[in-house]
């Protein structure tokens, strides 16, 4: 039943319904990257920031300065993934985190820049993200955010 | 999931296409040495990245990899001669030497010119590691031999074997590198498979069965780490090795062989699966032998006489509907090698990766198919030589290993990643 002629009469029917996805930058240098993806065409996928100064537990910030509510953002997601380069602290992402353990939503970190980064900034970065991640990438390019959210049909 | 032309890239290796670019970058795996035993035994029919050749070890002991068919009229050369330093054509005794010159036309003037002109493809074809590797790419860009260390220590401490993989080689790879099967497809054979129980790792393994995975790139590929809490606050970490395009490395466990893949495309419906077991510092035991003689662990059991699985698609891989039911095993089938191969030939011969549905925990093979896209491309595009060539990227290991719990587990565990002759793997 696996060969290349039975492939054909594979039911041709689709079998999933879109994911919304919702990508936060928690920093200043992840925020260029998010802004440069939302510029690109996404089924359902949203974009905010946290590297605005303000709290995120007051609110997540989407790119035009619209500030919402984080639990309300984050039970409207399937997938959450936060996004921060190897530098300061990210407390957006324990904020986020703990309201994706509520909701039980999926959570994946992902820290990017990591080729250039010292050992102490990229550790710094990673004990933020790692208990509220359930996959956590280290990425030397920032494109792979693009295939990530296209692999995942955001 | 990927777009229909980017999965016809990374799943068609054939000559002339970009992805067999890259595979025609590296040494790879062609035939077992035990395949030409002696000189001048019989030929053996080799097909690699939808080019049949054959291989043939002549009377001097030098290995040849040739254009399977002869240049007079296309019969193969399998059913030739292998004698007196040349492999002689049946048909009407046109002899070939190792490098594919025609040294000898029995029907032709003994003064004719005419052998000077027929010269078939030949690649190169060395010994290491019990295996013999060929390199099918431009000869001015040819790299060093492989330095894999299971390929590299003394013969007494490695031991690979091969097996057919009636699939696509990316779907097979894929599943290499899916480490997130592992708790519920094999979770049965951890604690009874010889090559396996017994190590304290597995503890953590099944008692923690929602590991958490991180993904880092390296030079030459990834590494993907599976994280489980372990004593103290402390966390156990499994650090799978991939190579680009195709080389994995499992995480060890306690003194067990360290083990681990090469997939190799035969075309674009079937693959090599290469399945080795070695240690860095001592000789694989009489047991540890047999037991892979035995298709335990990741290795199988053949149809006799053949390198294809006793149990395959044709016998529905021997599926054992009451060992699932009582949870003997989850799938069904036995051994680690099937129950993989087994879902992975389920797929169908390429699977259509428009239709999947990849979650997060599918962070690794999402990079992956990154990494190799890039690297074909700038292979194709600007002649980059991709990773994996490099003998510094060959030289790599895996580990299990505790570790605090504030690190990066790459940069933690770097010693333990890397060759260090005549030291044993870290290991738990």
């Amino acid at each position: 039943m696996s060969s290349a002629a039975e492939a054909r009469f594979r039911v041709q029917a689709a079998n999933s319904k879109p994911r919304a996805i919702t990508v936060v930058a928690l920093d200043g240098p992840s925020e260029s990257v998010v802004r440069r993806l939302a510029g690109a065409s996404w089924s359902r996928a949203a974009f905010f920031t946290a590297s605005t100064g303000k709290p995120v537990d007051r609110g997540l910030t989407d790119l035009a300065g619209r500030t919402t509510d984080v639990m309300t953002e984050v039970e409207a997601a399937d997938l959450v993934v936060m996004i921060a380069a190897p530098s300061g602290p990210v407390p957006g992402a324990s904020v986020i985190g703990q309201a994706c353990n509520v909701k039980r939503v999926m959570t994946t970190g992902l820290i990017i820049g990591a080729a250039s980064a010292s050992d102490e900034a990229l550790s710094n970065t990673l004990v933020q993200l790692r208990p509220w991640s359930q996959m956590l990438v280290i990425a030397h390019a920032d494109d792979y955010v693009d295939d990530l959210l296209t692999a995942l049909r955001a | 999931m990927l777009k229909k032309e980017q999965n016809d890239l990374l799943t068609q290796t054939g000559p002339g296409t970009p992805m067999g670019q890259l595979f025609r970058s590296y040494w790879l795996p062609a035939l077992l040495t035990e395949e030409l035993p002696e000189n001048d035994c019989p030929p053996v029919r080799v097909k690699l990245l939808s080019e049949r050749l054959i291989a043939f070890r002549d009377t001097g002991g030098r290995y040849g990899l040739i254009d399977e068919f002869c240049a007079h009229r296309g019969v193969s050369l399998w059913f030739g001669r292998n004698e007196e330093c040349g492999l002689r054509c049946a048909y009407h005794g046109w002899k070939y030497d190792v490098t594919g010159q025609c040294i000898d036309m029995p029907a032709e003037p003994e003064t004719s010119r005419f052998p000077d002109k027929i010269t078939l493809k030949s690649y190169p074809l060395i010994e290491r590691g019990g295996i013999l590797w060929t390199y099918m790419g431009p000869e001015e860009k040819q790299p060093p031999a492989p330095e894999w260390e299971f390929a590299r220590v003394p013969p007494p401490q490695t031991m690979t074997t091969k097996r057919l993989q009636e699939s696509n080689w990316l779907q097979a790879m894929e599943g290499g590198i899916d480490s997130s099967h592992v708790p519920f497809l094999h979770r049965s054979d951890l604690n009874t498979d010889p090559l396996f129980r017994g190590a304290k790792g597995n503890t953590y393994t099944l008692t923690d069965t929602r590991p958490v995975f991180e993904v880092v790139e390296s030079a030459g590929g990834l590494y993907i780490g599976a994280r489980r809490n372990a004593d103290d606050g402390n966390y156990y970490w499994r650090i799978t090795q991939w190579v680009v395009p195709s080389f994995t490395m499992i995480p060890p466990r306690g003194d067990h062989a360290v083990h681990g893949h090469l997939w190799i495309p035969i075309d674009d419906e079937n693959c090599w699966t290469w399945s080795y077991d070695y240690h860095p510092t001592r000789s694989l035991t009489g047991g540890e032998v047999a037991a892979i003689r035995a298709g335990k662990g990741i290795h199988v059991k053949y149809v006799p006489g053949t390198y294809r699985p006793f149990a395959n698609k044709d016998n529905d891989y021997l599926i054992d509907r009451a060992a699932q039911k009582a949870g003997r095993t989850f799938s069904g089938v036995e051994g680690f090698a099937m129950q993989d191969a087994s879902l992975q030939e389920s797929m169908g011969p390429i699977v259509d990766r428009t239709k999947e549905n990849l979650g997060s925990t599918d962070s690794g093979i999402i990079m992956a198919r990154q990494r190799l896209l890039r690297a074909v491309k700038a292979l194709a595009e600007h002649g980059v030589t991709p990773p994996g060539v490099d003998i510094a990227h060959q030289r790599v290991r895996s580990a299990s290993i505790i570790l605090p719990p504030d690190q990066p587990f790459n940069e933690a565990a770097r010693d333990a990643l890397i060759v260090r002759p005549s030291v044993a793997p870290v290991s738990v």
